[in-house]
């Protein structure tokens, strides 16, 4: 009688056989996928870092072509050349003594020369991405989720009058 | 019950799983062969590149943003040997374009690659942009024309070449005893010789960086940053320093003068706006050094060679004589044309006795026996003392590369005789170098503060520039006596209508002639001349210091020196911006 039961309510072999081949397929189709999205993004990611190193190549022929460029630029400013069109153009030195001197008021005299910056003593150096670009999902969710009822919570309200 | 089949497909397992297992025994075995180091380092050549990054040299700049030293695009002209395919034309077209040997080149371009371990061979190196741009086009032309039947078609396949950059200075020889010089010939050991290329050769290269360009793109990462070296930016005002040289040039030819020394500062914070000596090298043609200065001919004399001064020395004398208050301006003097001191007797430079005469006499006639008779009354060791505290003694750290000075004798010493005070208090027996003469008379022409001369006011480091601040080495006399001096020259000058005065500026002055040591003793037949001179005298922007060596058209620093001044100062003051002393007090008090 139990025997009977059992096979009442047994799967046709025909239908097992289905889902276990069902299991399977939906199995390699889990791994396609992940293989797929791990093959998307390790391409995607390697065509990136091929094109950084592209990039610094470009960035480093633009400063040496920046630096030729201002090394030529030099050269055909140089005193000795800048002395030859003076003479070209029959310019002359001026006599001080015959030159008209006018006081104007807060006219700056020469000062040094500025090519960059100045040290800023609050300077702070800022990472050139933003850490959202940068972490990682583990981390973020340390940071955000897990560890995020340690930190204080700031929240601006602004009151309109 | 076996299932059908069984056999078959055990032996088919058995078959799968001895593959399996050679493969991994033959993994295995290869791995531990005596070749495996070998492989495994073969492999690794296919990994990726070790690649030495060269930071670009710094640049160097004048007091106005002039470029003065930076760097400009050459190539190296290698063959590829895998490339190529007519070794002909490689060697045609590279003798006629960059001038290289036919048959050098042919036998290199036969070459099979990996023969003698070589699979690329440099042609040339610091080949020029457009002698690249001949080739380019040549390249192109040859690979883009159609093939005619039976024609074998040229090619310049395997002839490549690589860009880098070269050590360039567009001013030529302008300054070039200052900035010194770049051995760009050696890429990899190349640095800087003389001047400040020497001096901050260090700021100036940078740090080089070796770095791993794997040539896995999963292994790929950003380069490090490598910031370029350090530029300087200098005191100098390459249209000074231009003046200058042009200056120095015509004297020397004028006054048949064997070389001649310039500087021109500012004696407020002991910037150097220009220093001109001669000969003078193209930095971009280094390798005439040994040409141009045969031994011992010094790069810079204005630094590197010390001269016995003569009487633009007795300023120095004079002015610790009327700080210690030995001596007023009036005070009275008998020159009998004569004096002993330390059983020597000392003469004036025409042999003559002047009779009376106060202080500014015995400057304005440049009176040995005065100065000496000044130096006996300040005793020696005040006297030794004062020329310690202008810096006679030491260097003075002017930041080029070179810097000497000459031992200062000091009684005590062993070649020191007590006759040496007399002669050291007029220049004799005593040297310096031309910019110890400058950093001690700047005391005289700033209010008693003696600067520390330099050549580099900023510098940009990490895109950031950093201002050097001018720095007091000492203050050697009080302000009153620089005052005091500065107007007893202003009229010692005047009175005695030198050739070194400039129409509408009170300058403040002394000459110089100086009798040179030879092993026979001293020879008045050369002379070295100097003069030294600041001004306007009631606000000094400007001191000058001239030094022509052994002129023939005359000894006397009077006849030599003073007009050289004189027209230095007429350009220095248009370059300058320096109105005359009426039309600048005139506006100050407005």
């Amino acid at each position: 009688m139990k025997n009977h039961l059992l096979q009442a309510y047994r799967q046709a072999p025909w239908r097992v056989q289905l889902q276990w081949i069902g299991l399977f397929l939906l199995g390699l189709v889990l791994i396609s996928f992940v293989a797929g999205v791990y093959l998307n993004i390790s391409g995607r990611a390697a065509a990136a870092g091929r094109q950084i190193q592209a990039m610094e190549n470009r960035i480093g022929v633009l400063k040496r072509e920046i630096n030729d460029l201002a090394t030529q630029l030099a050269s055909i400013t140089s005193a000795e050349q800048m002395h030859s069109r003076v003479k070209d153009t029959n310019l002359h030195q001026m006599d001080p003594n015959s030159a008209l001197y006018i006081k104007v008021p807060g006219y700056q005299t020469r000062s040094s020369v500025v090519l960059a910056p100045p040290p800023n003593a609050n300077m702070v150096e800022k990472p050139l991405l933003q850490p959202q670009y940068t972490t990682s999902l583990w981390d973020w969710f340390v940071d955000n989720i897990w560890a995020a009822p340690d930190k204080p919570i700031n929240i601006d309200i602004k009151v309109s009058p | 019950m076996k299932p059908p089949f069984w056999t078959r497909y055990l032996i088919l397992s058995m078959i799968c799983a001895l593959v399996a297992l050679g493969v991994i025994i033959q993994m295995v075995r290869i791995q531990n062969i005596p070749g495996a180091k070998d492989i495994m380092a073969q492999s690794e050549l296919y990994a990726g590149v070790k690649e030495t990054i060269y930071p670009s040299r710094g640049n160097i700049y004048d007091c106005n943003g002039y470029l003065l030293a930076g760097n400009e695009t050459t190539y190296e002209v290698g063959l590829d040997l895998f490339q190529i395919v007519d070794p002909e034309t490689i060697a045609t077209v590279t003798t006629t374009i960059l001038g290289l040997d036919y048959k050098e080149t042919l036998v290199y371009a036969r070459n099979l690659p990996g023969e003698n371990a070589r699979y690329y061979i440099v042609l040339a190196d610091f080949v020029s942009s457009d002698k690249i741009e001949q080739l380019n086009i040549l390249k192109e032309e040859y690979a883009n024309r159609p093939k005619q039947k039976n024609e074998v078609r040229p090619s310049l396949a395997g002839l490549v070449w690589n860009a880098h950059t070269k050590r360039s200075y567009p001013e030529g020889d302008l300054a070039s005893n200052l900035i010194g010089f770049f051995g760009f010939l050696d890429r990899k050991e190349g640095h800087g010789f003389f001047g400040v290329e020497e001096a901050y050769n260090d700021l100036l290269t940078g740090t080089p960086k070796e770095i791993f360009m794997a040539s896995d793109p999963q292994l790929v990462e950003a380069l490090p940053e490598i910031p370029a070296g350090a530029s300087l930016v200098l005191t100098i005002d390459r249209e000074v320093q231009a003046m200058a040289e042009t200056v120095l040039e015509n004297s020397v030819k004028w006054s048949g003068a064997e070389a001649g020394t310039i500087i021109i500062s500012d004696p407020r914070d002991g910037a150097i706006l220009a220093m001109a000596t001669t000969p003078r090298l193209d930095p971009n043609k280094y390798w005439e050094y040994d040409e141009i200065f045969p031994k011992p001919t010094p790069f810079n004399r204005a630094v590197s060679k010390s001269y016995e001064p003569g009487s633009v020395f007795k300023v120095i004398t004079m002015a610790a004589a009327l700080d210690k208050g030995i001596v007023e301006p009036d005070t009275p003097f008998y020159d009998p044309g004569y004096i002993e001191v330390g059983g020597s007797y000392i003469y004036n430079w025409n042999g003559g006795a002047w009779g009376d005469q106060d202080m500014i006499g015995c400057m304005q006639h440049s009176l040995n026996v005065c100065l000496a008779w000044i130096a006996t009354e300040l005793g020696a060791k005040d006297f030794y003392r004062y020329l310690e505290d202008f810096g006679f003694n030491r260097n003075t750290g002017i930041d080029v590369a070179g810097e000497i000075h000459w031992p200062l004798r000091v009684p005590g010493d062993n070649q020191w005789f007590e006759v040496d005070l007399g002669t050291n208090s007029f220049g004799q027996g005593v040297a310096a170098t031309p910019i110890q003469m400058v950093m001690a008379i700047s005391a005289l022409a700033n209010e008693g503060k003696m600067m520390a001369p330099h050549i580099v006011k900023s510098m940009i480091i990490n895109n950031h520039q950093y201002e050097i601040n001018p720095v007091v080495v000492g203050t050697p006399i009080k302000a009153e006596t620089a005052e005091t001096i500065t107007r007893m020259l202003a009229v010692s000058l005047q009175e005695e209508s030198s050739s070194a005065l400039v129409d509408g500026y009170k300058i403040a002055g002394k000459t110089g002639t100086a009798e040179i040591p030879t092993e026979f003793g001293y020879t008045n037949e050369t002379t070295n001349t100097s003069f030294v001179g600041w001004g306007p005298t009631d606000d000094p922007q400007f001191l000058v210091y001239i030094w022509l060596e052994k002129p023939s058209i005359s000894i006397w620093g009077a006849d030599v020196a003073a007009p050289v001044f004189q027209e230095i100062v007429q350009n220095l003051v248009i370059l300058l911006d320096i109105p005359p002393d009426a039309v600048r007090q005139n506006l100050t008090a407005k």
